[in-house]
């Protein structure tokens, strides 16, 4: 048995929320029984930006904000890998917004799991773009409302480490409709962060599981949508499955083949010759 | 200054100039086959504003019965569609030359060209609207007069225009052969009948070649190196490499990914070549700004991607369209930190298509960033040039594991210190072989570290994969008077025209010898060897600071060998402006 690198104990605080994410994935991937060679998570900048350091698979530490382009390069080279991007509010609200938003316009077949908790932790307690107005003078973005008014979003989810069986549940949900190629599946967990704003009490106090409201019905964009809208106005955290359907995915959009992937075709011989030399026969002069 | 009168061109100069989408482009494409067919060799270019229609807009072709690979001084023909374009042009036409122009809007200005150029002044726009319902049909009208100019035949002509729209609608194609029989009738009044033109074309030795773009070239080298993902963002003068790949990569199983920003393009290219697919980037100055950070983590991280900068005039927006070498100081230097990195320079589609190969089988073979360095010039103007040898490209992928490879060793580090610096590569899928792959500093393992004797040898180890593979590196292109005492060197858009300056200085007794490094950085020990062993070397190049002169002198390049040739218009130079810039900086010594 060949040695290669043994994860690691996480660097993060006694109490932070992000062990439970970590706890829910390594947990997702072993009820699916996906093999670690099979698994690439990859991680943003910050305390969350670590996650692939603790869990066997192929990791790798994304540029800041990045996570998700690198992470759909990822599907694009070969779809039979089983992709985690992973990230916390700043490195996914802030400075890798825009990605999001073509992630969902994109459905590239991975999973996004984003440890929100509101706060820059690593660089010491800079208000987050999920900060509340009392720590910012901007109001703050609701990643889920975002991914729902996208009609080519397929999976959107909301978890909170302060009920683990959700989140365990949510986790596997996630990862079924990605290893199924069913396309992007979003899930932000509420992740406190204890040394800079510890917000347990608080979104226990809020939280609020949508699939126990009467109606639920997470197959209805619009309804979930307005649902999730009101309830997020009273001042709830709204947790659940919120919304799952169907859409073409980018890695068939594309055409990519799963059977002879473009990082398989790569170290192949060369195209054949004669196919190659086609594509001159127009510059002859 | 008179010019002989000539009967026989050799060297034959077009401009079509018009306002954009006046379809300048199309008398250029057409002339060009009929030129090709005898056996010229050909350079083409066009000169637009950054707009899809409107503003001046034209095509120039130079074809010549001997290798030509720029534009030429003078301008024999010049196809006017309004008085701009003799604004523009006027004064570049020989004393010879020829004025086709279109009267439709106005008498022309004879004050901006020489005594004897000859005027054609013919309302075509005017007569194509009156007799065929279309001003567009103004371009095969001019078409005629101009084959008839040049003593081309009209049957062939016309089989010419045949085949150029032979998917129009038929009616849409005889309109096009009326026009261009109008030309003739025209041609004829003014004494120019059928067979007897006012010039003959030489004959040229006939061969096989392509015409065909830098950026085409650089898209075909990369699909035939195995490349199978490319993600770009339109950008010009880039935009061409992803609009060539999009129809073609995905018939040979590879993807176009068209990204949302420059950030998302190196960032797919990361994640795409980190499953092991071939992977290229390609955009311009301001984009490559955007990308520096993907770039720094390639190096780091070690991670291989192809990333081709096509240089346009800057600083920032600067001119979307015109020429520039002016990103050679971001690119050798760019991005935070010492990263390993190769960049490469074509100067003429042959290079563009070699070094495209080259450059994805260096960054899968040393795992980090290769530049492909290309200016606008060298990017978009087309350029006849041999048949592209197929049958040399080899796929080479350096030190990748098999599953099986993995499962005999007793370990298996991504970042292991070796003596070439390289690592062996287990991509993802690869049973046993999981790894961390990141850009902070990291030990053999990839757990991230800063202890001070594993920082020290993974920087060594990154820098070592570059040093041992120089001697390995695209040689530069050496050639004038081997003898000569004195030297010019240039890249890119410079080659052609200092190629048809030496040969013009040496048939005048100047001698010289030229070097076109193809390899940019690392700074290889052949061209610090020809500016030490020639007396003075004069560096030619499209920047206001001479930026490969400072990079060479900064590489130990004595500075006082080093003569600056600077140009940073936006226009290339034309050979005779070369002559004369290097005979004064003679004279001066």
């Amino acid at each position: 048995m060949t040695t290669t690198f043994t994860p690691r104990q996480p660097i993060w605080c006694a109490g932070c929320g992000h062990f439970g994410v970590q706890a829910a994935v390594i947990e997702g991937l072993r009820a699916l029984a996906i093999p670690a060679h099979e698994t690439a998570i990859l991680a943003g900048i910050g305390c969350s930006g670590t996650m692939q350091n603790n869990i066997s698979g192929y990791g790798y530490h994304a540029t800041h904000g990045r996570v998700l382009p690198t992470a759909t390069g990822m599907v694009v080279g070969n779809p039979n890998l089983t992709v985690i991007a992973s990230g916390g509010d700043g490195d996914g609200y802030a400075i890798g917004i825009g990605h999001l938003i073509h992630a969902f316009r994109r459905n590239p077949s991975m999973l996004y799991v984003v440890m929100n908790n509101a706060i820059y932790g690593l660089t010491k307690g800079q208000p987050s773009p999920t900060a509340g107005p009392e720590e910012a003078p901007e109001l703050p973005l609701d990643a889920v409302q975002i991914g729902l008014t996208f009609p080519s979003s397929t999976f959107i989810a909301r978890g909170f480490v302060g009920r683990p069986a959700q989140l365990a549940r949510l986790m596997r949900e996630a990862l079924t409709h990605v290893r199924e190629k069913r396309g992007f599946a979003f899930l932000e967990v509420m992740s406190p962060c204890v040394t800079y704003n510890d917000t347990y009490p608080l979104w226990d106090a809020m939280y609020t599981d949508i699939e126990q409201e009467p109606g639920h019905d997470p197959g209805n964009r619009v309804e979930a949508a307005a649902r999730c809208a009101r309830l997020t106005a009273e001042g709830r955290l709204v947790t659940g499955l919120i919304y799952r359907g169907t859409g073409r995915t980018y890695e068939s959009a594309l055409h990519v083949d799963r059977v002879n992937t473009p990082a398989m075709r790569g170290s192949a011989p060369v195209a054949r010759r004669e196919d190659l030399g086609a594509l001159l026969d127009r510059y002859y002069c | 200054m008179s010019t002989p009168v000539r009967k026989t061109l050799d060297d034959v100069n077009v401009m079509v100039a018009g306002q954009g989408g006046d379809g300048s482009l199309t008398i250029i494409t057409l002339l060009s086959r009929l030129l090709g067919a005898r056996g010229y060799h050909m350079f083409a270019s066009r000169n637009v504003a950054s707009r899809i229609k409107g503003a001046h807009a034209a095509g120039l072709l130079r074809g010549a019965t001997v290798p030509r690979a720029c534009l030429g001084d003078h301008l024999d023909i010049l196809i006017a569609f309004d008085s701009e374009a003799i604004e523009v042009a006027g004064e570049r036409l020989t004393a010879d030359g020829i004025v086709i122009f279109d009267s439709s809007l106005g008498d022309i200005d004879r004050t901006r060209m020489k005594e004897g150029v000859r005027a054609l002044s013919i309302p075509f726009g005017r007569l194509a609207v009156r007799d065929l319902r279309r001003d567009l049909f103004k371009n095969s009208l001019s078409f005629g007069v101009l084959t008839r100019v040049l003593g081309i035949d009209d049957d062939e002509a016309l089989a010419c225009l045949a085949q150029h729209f032979k998917s129009l609608a038929p009616a849409a194609r005889d309109a096009n052969l009326l026009a261009a029989r109008g030309g003739f009738d025209y041609a004829g009044e003014q004494g120019m009948e059928r067979g007897k033109g006012h010039w003959t074309l030489a004959r040229a030795q006939a061969g096989k070649r392509l015409l065909m773009t830098g950026n085409e070239a650089v898209g075909f080298g990369f699909l035939a190196a195995g490349g199978r993902v490319f993600a770009g963002y339109p950008i010009t003068p880039a935009t061409d490499i992803m609009d060539w790949l999009a129809p073609r990569l995905p018939k040979f199983g590879g993807v176009v990914v068209q990204a949302e920003d420059e950030l998302a393009a190196i960032n797919l290219g990361i994640g795409a070549s980190m499953t092991g697919a071939r992977a290229m980037t390609a955009t311009s100055g301001p984009g490559l700004a955007l990308m520096m950070e993907g770039i720094s983590q390639l190096g780091s991280a070690e991670i291989p991607l192809v990333i081709v900068d096509c240089q346009r005039a800057g600083p920032s927006t600067g001119m979307p369209t015109k020429p520039e070498q002016s990103d050679i100081g971001m690119i050798v230097h760019g991005g935070n930190g010492d990263l390993p990195r190769i960049v490469l320079a074509p100067g003429n589609p042959t290079d563009a298509f070699e070094l495209s190969v080259a450059a994805v089988n260096l960054a899968n073979r040393l795992q980090c960033p290769v530049f492909l360095l290309l200016d606008q010039s060298v990017s978009q103007d087309s350029a006849t040039v041999p048949p592209f040898d197929i049958d040399a490209v080899t796929i080479d992928n350096g030190k990748r594991l098999t599953a099986d490879e993995v499962a005999a060793m007793p370990q298996y580090r991504r970042y292991e210190i070796t003596e070439d610096g390289v690592s062996p590569w287990a991509l993802p899928g690869t049973p046993g072989g999981m790894n961390l792959i990141t850009g902070n500093e990291h030990d053999e393992w990839g757990y991230v570290t800063t202890k001070p004797d594993i920082r020290v040898k993974m920087v060594d180890k990154r820098a070592r994969k570059i040093r041992l593979a120089a001697d390995r590196l695209p040689r530069a292109r050496r050639f004038g008077d081997p003898g000569a005492r004195v030297g010019l060197l240039g890249i890119g858009l410079e080659l052609g025209v200092i190629q048809e300056a030496e040969e013009r200085l040496a048939k005048a007794g100047h001698r010289f010898e030229c070097l076109q490094p193809r390899t940019v950085w690392p700074i290889p020990e052949e061209t610090l060897e020809f500016i030490r062993s020639h007396d003075r070397t004069y560096v030619i190049e499209h920047n206001a600071s001479g930026q490969l002169a400072q990079l060479l002198r900064s590489a130990g390049a004595p500075a006082d060998k080093i003569c600056s040739v600077l140009r940073y218009d936006g226009r290339p130079f034309r050979p005779a402006e070369l002559v004369d810039a290097i005979l004064q900086g003679e004279a001066a010594k």
